[in-house]
C-alpha cells in the first residue's frame, strides 16, 4: 500500500512517514504542492494524504488539478484549518476524508485503510478469500483464525491483491504499490515475494497469468 | 430655517427664491417708475393744455380779468381739478374750486430749458406755445387738504403778470397707477411661482443621482451589490470611485483578517501536530496526550473567536443557503460516509441570509455534523423563511439532549463529550456566530426523537 505524503512541515512529515512505515505503508513525501501536484499525476498510489496550506501550490489546487487529469486516488485532507468552509471547499475540490491537526497516528491509518479498502469497492471491512481473511480496520491477515505473520514488503503485495482479489493485478502496478519512489528495486523481488508469501498461505492460491500478472483466488485449480 | 440651510435642496431652493424674488422686485420697481413717470407726463399735458385754454381765453378788462368759457370742461368740474388766475389781487378760480383759493406753492426757479432738437420739435409741440418755458411744476394742499399737484405758469398780459395755475389730485395719479400695478405684481407673483417651480423641478433632477446612489450604497449594506455602479454623473463619479475604494478595502480587510487566523491556526497546529507524534512515539503517556487535547481545545476555541471578531460592523453579505446547505451535506455524507445516515433536505429555494459565507458554512457546518455524529440512521434539515427571519432546523434521531446538558452545550467552552471532538464545542461556536449577526440558536427534543437545533438567522432581502 503506497502513500504520497504532501507536507510541508519536514519534522511532521518524518514522523508522520516513520509511523506509516511501521504500519506497513510505502511513503512519498512531497514538500510542496508543485511536488505533489506532479508525483501525483506522473505515479501510482493507493492513497494521498494533502495539507491545504502548502508552499508553491495550496492543496485545493493540487487536488483539483489530479481530478481534472482524471486521478481517482482516494485524497485524506489533513491540515491545520478546522473552518468548516474550507472543509466543504476541501471535499468540493474531490476530498475523500478530512482530518485536522493535531491528530493520533491511529486515526489517519484507519482512515487511509478505510478509504483504501472503499476505493477498491469494498464495503465490509472484512476482506474474505478462502481460508484467508484481512481485517482492513487493524491491517491484519488470518488463515485459518489464526494470524499470518507478514514482512513489511509481504504485507504490501498481499493487502494490494487481498484488495483485487480474484482479479489479476498487474506485475508493473504491483511493483508501483510496493516499492516507495526513491527504492532501488530488483526486477525479480517481487517474484520472490510471491514464492515466499505461497509458501506461507498454503491453500489460498497466488496464480501467475502469464504476461499479465499475479491473481489471488480460493478456486481449487 | 434649519431644514432649509441643512438640506442641499433647501440651499439650492433659498438662494434661488431669493435671486428670483430679487430680480422681480426690482423689475416691479422699474415697472412702477416708468408707469409713474407717464402718468405724470399725461396729467401734466392735461394741466398744460389747461392753462393754454384759460389764456387764450382770458380777457383783460378794466375793471379786472374776465374768464371767457361760461363752464369748467371735465375733468375740471371735480374737486381735485382746480385752476386759478393771479393777477395783482384780483383772483378768477373753477367753480370746483367753491370760492377757496389756492395756495400755490413756491416753486424751484424756473430754468429755460434749451431748445428742443428740431426733429423732436414736431412730436412735441405743447411746451412751444409757452413762451420762456413750459410751466412749473409743484405738490402741495388744497382746500380740503388733500394733496394736489399743481402747473403753475406765469404770462405777461397787457404788461401786467397773471400767474395761472392748474391742479389735479394726487389721486389721479395713485389710482390708475395702482389699477395698472396690481396686474403686473399678479404676473410678476405667477411668473415668481413659475420660476420656483422650475427650480425644484431642476433641483430634483440634479439631486436625483444623490438618490440613486444612497439606494446603490444600501445596496451594498444589504448585500445585494458588491460596488457602486458605473456611470455616474462626472460630479459624483470621483465620490462613487472612493466609496469603491473604501468598500474594496474594507472588504480586503476582513479577507486579511481571516487569512491571519487561517495562518495562526496553520502556525499554532502543526508544531501541535508534531510534538503530539512525538509523544505518540514516546511511550504516549495519557496525561501528556491530555494537555495536548486542552492545548488543541484552546487554540480551536480562540481562533473560532477570533474568526468571529474579524467581522467587525454590520454584515453586508447575503449568502444563499441552497448550495450551502447541499454543499455542507454533501460533505457530510463523505465525512460519516460509513454510517450509512439517511440525510433529507427540505429548502426554499430563494432562501438566503444576510451572513458571510464562511460563516454560514461554520454554523451549518458545526450543527449538521453534530446531527450526522450523534444520528442512528436520520438527518432532517428544513429551511423556512419568516418575515425578517430565515429559519434553519436540523434534526436528528440520536439519543438527544436532557435540559441540563442543553444549558450546558450552550454555555461557550463547555464541552460534553472529551471522546467526539467538536461536540459541545461547535454548538456554542454555532450559537456565537449566530448572535453576531442577530440571530438565535434554539436547542429542544426533535420530533425524531433526537436534538433539534434551530438557527435563527436575519433573512436577505
Amino acid at each position: 500500500m503506497r502513500v504520497l505524503l504532501v507536507e510541508d512541515d519536514s519534522a511532521l512529515a518524518r514522523q508522520m512517514a516513520d509511523f506509516l512505515r511501521a504500519e506497513n505503508f510505502a511513503v512519498d513525501i512531497a514538500a510542496n504542492g508543485e511536488d505533489g501536484r506532479h508525483l501525483g499525476l506522473t505515479e501510482a498510489y493507493d492513497v494521498a494524504i494533502l495539507d491545504l496550506g502548502l508552499p508553491k501550490m495550496d492543496g485545493a489546487q493540487v487536488l483539483r488539478a489530479w481530478r481534472s487529469a482524471g486521478r481517482t486516488l482516494p485524497v485524506l485532507i489533513l491540515t491545520a484549518r478546522d473552518g468548516w468552509s474550507e472543509k466543504v471547499d476541501g471535499f468540493k475540490a474531490g476530498a475523500d476524508d478530512f482530518l485536522t491537526k493535531p491528530f493520533r497516528i491511529e486515526e489517519v491509518v484507519m482512515r487511509l485503510r478505510a478509504l483504501v479498502r472503499r476505493a477498491a469497492g469494498h464495503g465490509d471491512t472484512n476482506i474474505r478469500c478462502g481460508a484467508l481473511s484481512y481485517d482492513t480496520q487493524l491491517g491484519l491477515f488470518e488463515l485459518d483464525g489464526l494470524p499470518l505473520r507478514l514482512t513489511g514488503l509481504e504485507w504490501r503485495v498481499l493487502s494490494c491483491l487481498a484488495l483485487r482479489k480474484e482479479m489479476v493485478v498487474q506485475r508493473a502496478d504491483l511493483l508501483e504499490r510496493v516499492y516507495e519512489g526513491d527504492a532501488e528495486v530488483d526486477s525479480n523481488s517481487v517474484e520472490v515475494i510471491i514464492t515466499r508469501l505461497r509458501r506461507k498461505l498454503g491453500a489460498v492460491r497466488i496464480e501467475t497469468v502469464r504476461g499479465l500478472g499475479y491473481r489471488l483466488t480460493a478456486d481449487m485449480a | 430655517m434649519s431644514w432649509l440651510t441643512a438640506s442641499l435642496r433647501g440651499r439650492l431652493l433659498l438662494a434661488a427664491t431669493i435671486l428670483i424674488a430679487a430680480a422681480l422686485i426690482g423689475t416691479a420697481a422699474v415697472t412702477y417708475v416708468i408707469l409713474d413717470h407717464f402718468m405724470h407726463r399725461q396729467i401734466d399735458q392735461q394741466l398744460d393744455s389747461e392753462i393754454l385754454a384759460l389764456r387764450s381765453t382770458l380777457v383783460t378788462t378794466a375793471a379786472g380779468m374776465e374768464e371767457g368759457r361760461q363752464v369748467d370742461g371735465p375733468p375740471f368740474d371735480r374737486p381735485g381739478w382746480y385752476w386759478q388766475i393771479n393777477s395783482g389781487g384780483s383772483v378768477l378760480r373753477s367753480r370746483s374750486l367753491s370760492g377757496h383759493t389756492l395756495d400755490i406753492p413756491a416753486g424751484p426757479p424756473v430754468l429755460v430749458p434749451p431748445p428742443p432738437p428740431p426733429n423732436e420739435r414736431a412730436s412735441r409741440p405743447l411746451p412751444d406755445l409757452f413762451e420762456g418755458g413750459p410751466p412749473r411744476p409743484g405738490d402741495g394742499p388744497g382746500p380740503d387738504g388733500q394733496s394736489l399737484h399743481f402747473r403753475t405758469k406765469t404770462f405777461a398780459l397787457g404788461g401786467q403778470p397773471i400767474t395761472i395755475t392748474a391742479t389735479a389730485p394726487q389721486d389721479a395719479f395713485v389710482r390708475p397707477l395702482r389699477d395698472a400695478m396690481t396686474p403686473v405684481l399678479l404676473a410678476l407673483l405667477i411668473t415668481a411661482a413659475a420660476l420656483v417651480a422650475a427650480m425644484m423641478f431642476q433641483v430634483q433632477l440634479g439631486l436625483k443621482p444623490l438618490q440613486v446612489l444612497r439606494r446603490a450604497v444600501a445596496d451594498i449594506r444589504a448585500g445585494r451589490a458588491e460596488r457602486l455602479p458605473g456611470g455616474q454623473p462626472l460630479e459624483i463619479a470621483p465620490l462613487t470611485d472612493e466609496l469603491n475604494k473604501l468598500i474594496a478595502d474594507n472588504a480586503h480587510g476582513l479577507a486579511r483578517s481571516r487569512r491571519h487566523v487561517a495562518n495562526l491556526a496553520h502556525g499554532l497546529k502543526t508544531p501541535l501536530a508534531n510534538l503530539s507524534l512525538a509523544l505518540q512515539r514516546h511511550g504516549d503517556s495519557p496525561e501528556l496526550q491530555a494537555l495536548v487535547g486542552v492545548m488543541d481545545r484552546r487554540i480551536r476555541h480562540h481562533l473560532a473567536r477570533a474568526r468571529v471578531a474579524a467581522l467587525d460592523g454590520p454584515a453586508r453579505a447575503q449568502t444563499r443557503l441552497g448550495t450551502r446547505v447541499s454543499d455542507v451535506v454533501a460533505a457530510m455524507m463523505q465525512i460519516h460516509a460509513e454510517r450509512g445516515i439517511a440525510c433529507e433536505v427540505v429548502a426554499e429555494p430563494d432562501a438566503a441570509v444576510r451572513c458571510e459565507p464562511q460563516d454560514v458554512d461554520e454554523m451549518l457546518g458545526n450543527l449538521v455534523d453534530n446531527a450526522f455524529k450523534w444520528a442512528a440512521s436520520q438527518v432532517r434539515i428544513s429551511v423556512q423563511c419568516k418575515d425578517a427571519s430565515t429559519v434553519i432546523r436540523i434534526e436528528d434521531d440520536g439519543p438527544g439532549l436532557t435540559t441540563e446538558a442543553i444549558a450546558n452545550v450552550i454555555r461557550p467552552g463547555q464541552r460534553l463529550d472529551e471522546h467526539a471532538p467538536g461536540y459541545g464545542f461547535g454548538l456554542p461556536i454555532a450559537r456565537e456566530l449566530a448572535e453576531l449577526y442577530g440571530g438565535h440558536l434554539v436547542l429542544e427534543r426533535a420530533a425524531l426523537g433526537g436534538l433539534s437545533a434551530s438557527l435563527t438567522l436575519p433573512r436577505a432581502t
